[in-house]
């Protein structure tokens, strides 16, 4: 009898190469140790995965892994997350997917879906409970995702199947193509859709019929009841459930670090056309929420008239807004959407969609690209038409765009103008302009897969009051690393970070502690989140990354903020990345010491496997 | 005697009655054992709850041939007698609203019993896309959605 609960007890293994499909025994010592999802898949990889492995080869793998408390009555645990080489960074990367798919997964029996090798022809996964059969797929490859989903359901003629899959962009490998599911939710960063393209793999369908067993159904419902309650009274989630995560849209642009016509400046003085208030007087028409989420915070977006009439979406998010909106320069609204469609219909990450076109919007201005590369395309900023048909291009690699999908690291460099492209480690920044909020540029900095908002997403603490704290250096380092444990310990969880509107970490070790039977507590939890952060850690230093990869743009380093709230910021980063290493045991390269990982009970790992 | 109502409208497709659901009936969360079910229709982005509407003339019971189904007369809900019921099926046709499901490991069917009175999905919905409402003005809301549909025509062509 497994001791541990709230787990399926199964993990898929598909070779594509040579078609085998396995079931493994969910290794529960692995889940004990590192809670599941974000955790496990660090571990995984780190493990399974070849060093120099090509991120676009068939050695990469694609490790889909859901958390011990979905498919329970958690709120708000419907995130399942997939870890692979990432073909835009080269570096360990695991994105977070929500929508229905999770629970779906452990429903039909698993833990987790392992994908290798390489098919020689498309094909798509039917998970049909313990039914598991690989499917031919050359009728839909080159469909559109909302397409294939239908498609897909239609095919196998239910309506009720949850579909992740991958659009043309994919297919093309552009290095920030997504998988995406439920039509607007999506592993987005990172490019694990052109992994999953490389494997001629265009989707996987999944219907469960089981249930997932747990240690303590009284506690785990009390939990659930409590959560619901705070989350009804909390401000945060209440802003949310109404606007949707463009609440944030004021905040971060009435501070002045909201990342405009590519990162130029950190305000947008037209942000008031595509915030929160404009989108819910201008086009959101409906509300859509994923499983088991008591805020509900997607929207539908519909454009009534003009060029895009007709054109439905489940957004635009904040971050969309912010990398196709302030940051091209554009507020135009039904431009926006439009955009935001190509991207999730052709299966692409709109956040680093909008990075690369800012850039490109940037090259134009200087005179560094002209109309003859863009093909006729006037690129400047806030031209919402152009903004448009360059994400078509994009997403079909045509001309321009071709370069474009290699994401910005690349086309600023071979456009000659590296330091153009705002980003680390290859991956684009999110939508805050760290000049504005000294820890996320740390948090970039330090990021095991280049400049993600969600590693350490310290804005919170940073403005709360008067806002003034986010020019502060003094105690950012450790708020990084405090806030990096928490989020490895909600990500491996698999909830969603709204919940932390309601949960600290007390109460979703509760609710772990519910679910799993495990006697964690928040000390032991932490660690575990330590853990997991030098997993990731090692995994990078492993392919050759260290300090020198740990660094920001020199845009952020010596262009001091135009305009807006935080004017005359820079950052200051090397004194905050020697804080932040020590803090972390860590050598002034950025490696973890002998002594740190015996500390950790990870020395032994790191022997087998370097 | 009280009915649900449901208001599709209103639904996000959150499936948190589902959950409650079958976490009261069956010890676990199961979509596929509740007696209410999401269905989302991605391509219109809109989610349909779908569950027992007490009928007055309840097609489901007319259907069973075995005499396994019956209501109970204090609630009105259509109660399952799992010793009779064969699973055969027949009541998951005659519902007009598709809200007969069938207990895979069991092979009887699942039909919402109103949690003797306190249905899980009403108490748990955020939305309100399900009440629970006294059947003589189960009507009150779907009037109440006309008449401001209505009056926001007629305040439109006044002007």
């Amino acid at each position: 009898m497994a001791a541990l609960k709230g787990l399926a007890g199964q993990i898929l293994r598909v070779d594509l190469t040579s078609g085998s499909i396995t079931k493994e025994p969910t290794p529960e010592d692995v889940f004990a140790g590192y809670i599941g999802a974000r955790g496990v898949g660090a571990y995984l990889l780190l493990k399974e995965l070849k060093p120099h492995t090509d991120p676009l080869g068939p050695d990469n793998k694609l490790i889909f892994l859901t958390g011990p408390v979905e498919g329970t009555l958690a709120p708000g645990a419907n995130k399942i997350t997939v870890t692979f080489r990432s073909p835009l960074t080269g570096t360990y990367f695991f994105s977070l997917c929500g929508g229905h798919l999770a629970p779906e997964v452990k429903f039909a029996g698993y833990d987790g879906i392992i994908i290798e090798g390489r098919g020689d022809h498309p094909v798509y996964l039917w998970i049909d409970d313990d039914r598991v059969t690989l499917k031919d797929a050359s009728h839909l490859w080159g469909k559109l995702t909302h397409a294939t989903e239908d498609a897909i359901r239609a095919e196998l003629k239910d309506e009720a199947i949850r579909v992740a899959c991958i659009g043309p962009a994919g297919e093309k490998l552009s290095r920030f193509a997504c998988i995406q599911s439920d039509y607007h939710r999506e592993f987005g960063r990172g490019g694990a859709g052109a992994v999953m393209g490389s494997k001629n793999l265009k989707a996987i369908a999944v219907r469960g019929s089981g249930s997932i067993e747990v240690a303590d159904p009284a506690a785990l419902e009390a939990l659930a009841e409590k959560t619901y309650s705070i989350l009804a009274g909390n401000l945060k989630a209440r802003a949310r459930r109404h606007y949707g995560t463009p609440e944030m849209v004021d905040g971060t642009n009435g501070l002045g670090y909201w990342g405009t016509r590519n990162f130029s400046s950190g305000y947008f003085e037209e942000a008031n056309k595509i915030n929160a208030a404009s989108m819910k007087e201008n086009i959101f028409v409906g509300h859509i929420s994923c499983y088991a989420c008591p805020i509900a915070c997607g929207k539908v977006s519909y454009i009534k008239e003009g060029p895009y009439a007709g054109t439905m979406i489940e957004g635009p998010e904040f971050e969309s807004a912010g990398l196709l909106g302030a940051n091209c320069g554009v507020a135009d609204l039904a431009a926006l959407v439009k955009a935001v469609e190509i991207c999730d219909t052709y299966g692409l990450d709109t956040m680093s969609a909008g990075a690369v076109a800012s850039l490109a919007m940037e090259c134009y201005e200087k005179g560094i690209i002209t109309s003859r590369d863009t093909g006729g395309l006037d690129l400047r900023f806030g031209n919402g038409a152009a903004l448009v048909a360059l994400m078509e291009k994009i997403v079909r690699r045509e001309g321009i765009g071709d370069l474009l999908a290699e994401g910005s690291k690349r086309a600023a460099e071979k456009l000659g103008v590296p330091e153009l492209a705002m980003q680390v480690k290859g991956q684009e920044f999110a939508t805050y302009d760290p000049r504005g909020c000294k820890g996320m540029g740390l948090g970039y900095a330090i990021s095991p897969k280049g400049a993600h908002h969600m590693i350490a997403p310290t804005m919170g603490a940073e403005t709360a009051g008067d806002g003034s704290k986010r020019f502060e250096y003094k105690g950012k380092a450790a708020l990084v690393r405090e806030t990096q444990f928490l989020l490895a310990v909600v990500d491996s969880l698999s909830l969603c970070s709204s919940m932390r509107f309601a949960l600290g970490l007390k109460e979703q070790i509760e609710l772990y502690r519910a679910v799993s039977g495990l006697a964690l507590d928040e000390a032991g939890a932490m660690l575990i989140g330590e853990k997991i952060t030098n997993l990731e850690r090692l995994f990078n230093q492993r392919e050759g990354f260290d300090r020198k990869d740990d660094y920001l743009p020199p845009r952020m380093l010596k262009e001091k903020m135009p305009t807006g709230p935080s004017q005359g910021h820079l950052v200051e980063l090397d004194p905050m990345l020697d804080e932040y290493y020590d803090l972390m045991g860590w050598d002034r390269q950025g490696r973890p010491t002998a002594e740190k990982l015996a500390a950790l009970g990870l020395a032994h790992l790191w022997r087998e496997v370097s | 005697m009280n009915v649900l109502v449901t208001y599709p409208e209103r639904c996000v497709g959150c499936r948190i009655c589902e959950q409650w659901c079958s976490w009261k009936h069956e010890g676990r969360v199961n979509p596929t054992k509740a007696r209410v079910r999401v269905s989302r229709v991605h391509s219109k982005y809109l989610n349909v709850p779908v569950t027992c509407m007490q009928c007055a003339k309840s097609p489901c019971i007319a259907a069973c041939r075995e005499g396994a189904l019956s209501k109970d007369p204090a609630t009105g809900a259509v109660i399952v007698d799992e010793e009779k019921c064969i699973g055969c099926r027949r009541c998951v046709r005659a519902c007009p609203y598709g809200a007969v499901a069938i207990d895979k490991d069991k092979r009887v069917v699942l039909i919402c019993d109103l949690c003797g009175g306190e249905p899980q999905c009403v108490a748990h919905c955020r939305e309100g896309a399900i009440e629970y409402v006294p059947l003589a003005v189960a009507d009150r809301g779907q009037r109440a959605a006309y008449v401001e549909t209505v009056a926001a025509a007629m305040e439109g062509g006044s002007k």
